[in-house]
């Protein structure tokens, strides 16, 4: 079943749960995405080789999780939400990239970075 | 745009996509110390003193010399005990006496 | 980035020789956190046993295990941790692993830009060069540049994904099996998978051509 249709087959049996926030993800596999343009100061998890890219969303990353972002400042608790692998092509991130077109790079990404696009 | 922005939003310790030269093949045997190091910061990632998130974090507030010139565990154990500070687990006179301590036994035991 | 790697000498644990400035502030820092009772007595110790079977052999068992097992493969490339979890290979806090597989259209090699993540529930601790700027820096920008210097040419018609690793998952590469090795045991397959095949950078090792690393 896909998560969609997990959602739905629960939410019939179910009809009066509301999920807390955060815990159904944003995004789907297949999902077309831009990462965000933003400069954290102190720390990030978003190389800035990506950001403002073009992807495509490869997997949805179960279970939610805390932004490691926060936690590097030590903080453990707060609104979980998704990490997201990302396919990215190398030429999108690379100008003049000389490898095969299809290459790319996977990597993950916390659901606050990610803007459909 | 300052020329200084980008030592602020590029961390010291961000590599992709830098220019480099070629790979240095190099390895070396770990030293009984950089291994305990290792165990620490699993140790203490385990008891969520301080976490492995925090760590990268302390290691990049380093700053470029530090990052650029210490070794790896160098970087950590630096790195941790400025944490360990900064959470009042330690404080840095207690610190700098149990390192003359430690050090003083070897002095002790070594020949002249 | 640093080239201690060439500077550095390992120096032995014993003798009279004085601990380095940073090695005397790694034994007062666990001392004191012992004394405090933050961390127990015997815990660094504890582990450090824990860590030294963490070793590229671990590795090298996982990928013959998943070559002559399909359902074990098809299970270990579903979900990485829950699957070395029954065969008592535990891993850390919150950590997952993806296993990635090559195949003859994709070849699957894996980097931390930002800082040195790793595998090491299952391989030990990552060699230098893994750590080291010219791997971070051009592994997601050159790949096939990077793979040449190891040796390794994948021709254009096979796509070539790079994992940077930023989250709490891990991956360790599950190379093509190589040609020639049917009949095969396990031991004798192992045998040929050496750390640099689970990292990405070179193929597992020809039957008769088996490597150190």
């Amino acid at each position: 079943m896909t998560m969609m249709e997990k959602s739905r087959a629960i939410e019939s049996v179910w009809p009066d749960i509301v999920k807390a926030e955060g815990a159904e993800p944003s995004f789907q596999a297949g999902d077309e995405i831009k990462i965000s343009m933003r400069f954290p100061v102190g720390h990030y998890r978003v190389p800035t080789y990506i950001r403002g890219k073009h992807g495509r969303v490869e997997a949805v990353v179960e279970p939610a999780a805390i932004n490691n972002e926060d936690e590097g400042f030590g903080r453990n608790a707060g609104v979980k939400r998704h990490y997201y692998r990302i396919a990215i092509p190398l030429c999108e991130l690379w100008p003049g990239y000389a490898g095969a077109k299809n290459d790319g790079l996977r990597i993950e990404v916390f659901e606050t970075w990610l803007e459909r696009s | 745009m300052t020329p200084t922005e980008n030592l602020v939003k590029r961390l010291p310790t961000e590599m992709g996509g830098l220019d480099a030269g070629p790979l240095q093949r190099v390895e070396h045997e770990y030293a009984p110390w950089e291994k305990r190091c290792h165990a620490l910061a699993n140790v203490l990632d385990i008891h969520k003193i301080v976490n492995t998130e925090e760590k990268r974090r302390g290691i990049a507030a380093l700053g470029s010399e530090m990052v650029e010139k210490l070794t790896y565990y160098q970087r950590w154990i630096v790195a941790f005990a400025n944490i360990l500070f900064e959470k009042r687990i330690l404080a840095p006179e207690e610190l700098a006496r149990k390192m003359n301590e430690v050090a003083a036994r070897h002095s002790a035991t070594s020949k002249c | 980035m640093s080239t201690h790697a060439q500077a550095h000498t390992p120096v032995p644990d014993a003798g009279d020789a004085m601990p380095s400035y940073y090695e005397i502030m790694e034994t007062a820092v666990r001392e004191l956190l012992v004394e405090k009772e933050l961390i127990g007595a015997g815990e660094i110790r504890q582990m450090l046993e824990v860590m030294d079977t963490r070793t590229p052999a671990l590795g090298s068992k996982i990928v013959a295990r998943a070559w002559v097992d399909p359902e074990f493969r098809t299970r270990l490339l579903a979900n990485g941790r829950a699957t070395l979890e029954e065969l008592g290979i535990d891993f850390f806090e919150n950590t997952q692993l993806i296993v990635l597989e090559n195949t003859d259209k994709v070849h699957n090699l894996v980097v931390c830009t930002l800082c040195s993540c790793y595998p090491r529930e299952i391989l030990g601790l990552p060699p230098d060069w893994y750590k080291m700027k010219p791997y971070r820096a051009r592994a997601v920008k050159e790949p096939r540049a990077v793979l040449a210097e190891f040796g390794t040419v994948i021709p254009d018609d096979v796509e070539i994904r790079v994992s940077d690793s930023t989250s709490m998952i891990r991956f360790l590469v599950l190379p093509e099996r190589p040609e020639g090795t049917e009949n095969f045991t396990e031991e004798q397959l192992a045998a040929l998978v050496t750390r640099d095949a689970m990292i990405g950078v070179v193929k597992a090792s020809a039957p008769g051509k088996e490597k150190s690393r």
